[in-house]
């Protein structure tokens, strides 16, 4: 089967002015993401993940190794006929509506005419701003910004997506909506690689995770695999009497090799309890 | 599995996409306030006859001549400063902005994006020197028919020979808006045209606005200074450094020279078509020659 990403010994090295030795920025990364997976890669800030994702789109070049996307090398230019990207903190430009800039993007990829125009009111629905659409994108919030961005990358219906920092700085609600859109794209097929410090995002979308640190990969496998602890099981019961629970121990403690290591009520999750409180909330 | 592949370079639909796109971000950046502005000058001071201020002996033809001369040196000031500042905004503006990630992330060969900011400037030069040329034809008809009338009536009152005063028509006629003074003005747009492709090499040297516009305007100086440069050089004769460095600097900046010939057509002389296609000529081969070399460096660019 064809794999959508191939990266192998990605090496790339940025030469500062003023300084002797290179920076080491991405150090013989490889990653293989199959099609129709959402793939994620984590890691500090300056670990080498947005300089990953460019190598991948050809707007770096690799010091050594190869990047393909769906087996076309990412140097040329036709590889990115399969490809939207959604940059790190994006910018359009202001003098255009967010219907135009998808307009303008969708030419870029050689539509026109009634396709065109049915694919701008379909993404524009897709990411919520139909009611936007004719404002100019210099005027959007930080959350817009990113729709259109992901709108964008959509136009010409790639079948991978790649999104860098998708939900930075934009709130638990916005960040919401873009995960939703993530498992949307996932349902239909479309391939995803993005990167993240949220990691209880990438954590829910994430079918496999990449750890990337000084631009070393230092971890990598299915999200299961490395998140399950081997020797652990997990029960958890809705409206157990105390009696219940008690006999519970009981058995438990009588059985030998066994540990009971915590019993208690889970904790929901602060973004959990933001949104109900916030717009999940039935009487404001 | 994988696509028909449909992306080469030098796609003339999507560098038209680029070129229009480019136009619109430079007219929606108000750019063009700066031509109501020259519509606005050449309306009243032709209204309160402002080219005869403090001239009182200004007469006739001479008028013409100095609304030629002040329309023409308008658009050549216009026309270079746009040709330098839109060109050394757009390209910088894309990095920064990083809106050039998500054009480039898209089947975008970098030739065809460089071709299509390039041809946005151009059809910006062109539409509004269009229009600062109708409205200077439209004014200099209109005062040649009045100049004409005073002097037809004048020599007619002196008792001239009909055919005295035809050649005293004829005469004036010519500062009138003549075909000259259209290739004037299209001698205006070329010139314009390699000052931004000049531009373009440079911001994609340079990426900075600031250095792009300094060298820009400093390369049309130079451009303008070759001929005489040259011959002060042939006349002093110099070493073997000497001519190697100024034959060089002749190769990559564009002289201006062959251009000036807008002031001939100022004075009111004629403008042969073999000069026009000499600089049209000239121009295509500058034009080719920069996008060419900024896109063997943009080629390679990192961003
Ligand atoms: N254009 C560049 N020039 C010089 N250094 C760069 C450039 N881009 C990134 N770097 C450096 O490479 C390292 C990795 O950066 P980046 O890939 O952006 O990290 P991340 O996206 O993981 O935060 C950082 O140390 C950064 O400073
Ligand atoms: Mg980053």
């Amino acid at each position: 089967m064809e794999k959508a990403v191939e990266i192998q010994d990605l090496v790339k090295d940025f030469r500062t002015p003023g300084r002797k030795l290179p920076l080491r920025a991405v150090d013989r990364v490889s990653l293989t993401i199959a099609p129709g997976e959402v793939y994620g890669l984590i890691g500090p800030n300056g670990s080498g993940k947005s300089t990953t994702m460019k190598a991948l789109l050809g707007l770096v070049q690799p010091d050594a190794g190869t990047c393909k996307i769906f087996g076309n090398d990412s140097m040329q230019v036709d590889s990115r006929q399969d490809v939207g990207f959604l940059p790190e903190n994006p910018y359009f430009y202001k003098h255009l509506t967010g219907a135009e800039t998808l307009r303008y993007y969708g030419k870029l990829c050689g539509l026109r005419g009634k396709a065109l125009e049915g694919k701008v009111k379909e993404l524009l629905e897709l990411v919520d701003l139909g009611g936007a659409s004719d404002r100019r994108v210099g005027g959007y919030s930080k959350g817009m910004l990113q729709r259109i961005g992901l709108a964008q990358a959509l136009v010409q219906e790639p079948r991978l997506v790649i999104l860098d920092e998708p939900t930075a700085g934009v709130d638990p609600v916005g960040s919401r909506e873009i995960r939703d859109l993530i498992f949307d794209l996932k349902e239909r097929g479309i391939t995803v690689f993005l990167c993240s410090h949220l990691l209880e995002q990438v954590q829910e979308v994430c079918d496999r995770v990449g750890i990337i640190y000084r631009g070393k990969m230092v971890k990598e496998g299915p999200l299961d695999d490395l998140l399950s602890i081997g020797d652990q099981t997990e029960l958890i019961l809705r409206d157990a009497s105390p009696e219940l629970l008690e006999k519970l121990e009981a058995m438990i403690r009588s059985e030998a090799g066994t540990e009971l290591l915590r019993c208690g009520r889970p904790k929901t999750t602060l973004e959990k309890l933001f949104l109900q409180e916030t717009v999940g909330r039935k009487h404001p | 599995m994988s696509r028909v592949t449909r992306n080469r370079p030098l796609n003339p639909r999507r560098i038209g996409v680029i070129t229009l796109h480019t136009f619109t971000q430079l007219v929606r950046m108000k750019v063009f306030y700066f031509l109501g502005f020259f519509a606005l000058i050449v309306m009243v001071s032709n209204l309160l006859k402002i080219q005869d201020l403090g001239r009182p002996d200004l007469s006739g033809a001479e008028v013409l001549r100095s609304i030629r001369s002040w329309s023409l040196g308008t658009m050549t000031l216009f026309s270079v400063v746009l040709g330098v500042v839109a060109t050394a905004l757009l390209l910088p503006k894309d990095i920064e902005d990083r809106t050039l990630y998500t054009v480039l992330a898209k089947p975008v060969p970098r030739i065809d994006y460089l071709i299509g900011k390039l041809g946005g400037v151009l059809m910006l030069l062109f539409v509004s020197l269009l229009v600062m040329d109708l409205l200077m034809s439209g004014v200099l008809a209109l005062r040649t028919h009045f100049v004409v009338a005073e002097q037809v009536a004048g020599l007619q009152a002196r008792g001239w020979a009909a055919d005295q005063i035809e050649a005293v028509r004829l005469e004036t006629a010519k500062q009138g808006p003549t075909w000259s003074l259209q290739g004037a003005v299209l001698l205006v747009f070329l010139r314009a045209a390699v000052v931004a492709s000049s531009a373009l090499l440079l911001s994609v040297l340079s990426t900075s606005t600031l250095f792009t516009t300094i060298t820009g305007v400093l390369v049309y100086f130079i451009g303008n200074f070759q001929g005489v440069a040259r011959k002060i050089m042939s006349e002093e004769g110099m070493g073997f450094a000497e001519r190697g460095a100024a034959l060089a600097i002749s190769t990559i900046f564009p002289d201006f020279g062959i251009y000036n010939m807008v002031d001939m057509v100022i004075q009111g002389e004629a403008l042969a078509a073999v000069v026009v296609g000499k600089a049209i000529g000239l121009t295509c081969f500058y034009l080719l020659l920069h996008v060419f070399v900024s896109w063997l460096v943009f080629a390679k660019k990192e961003f």
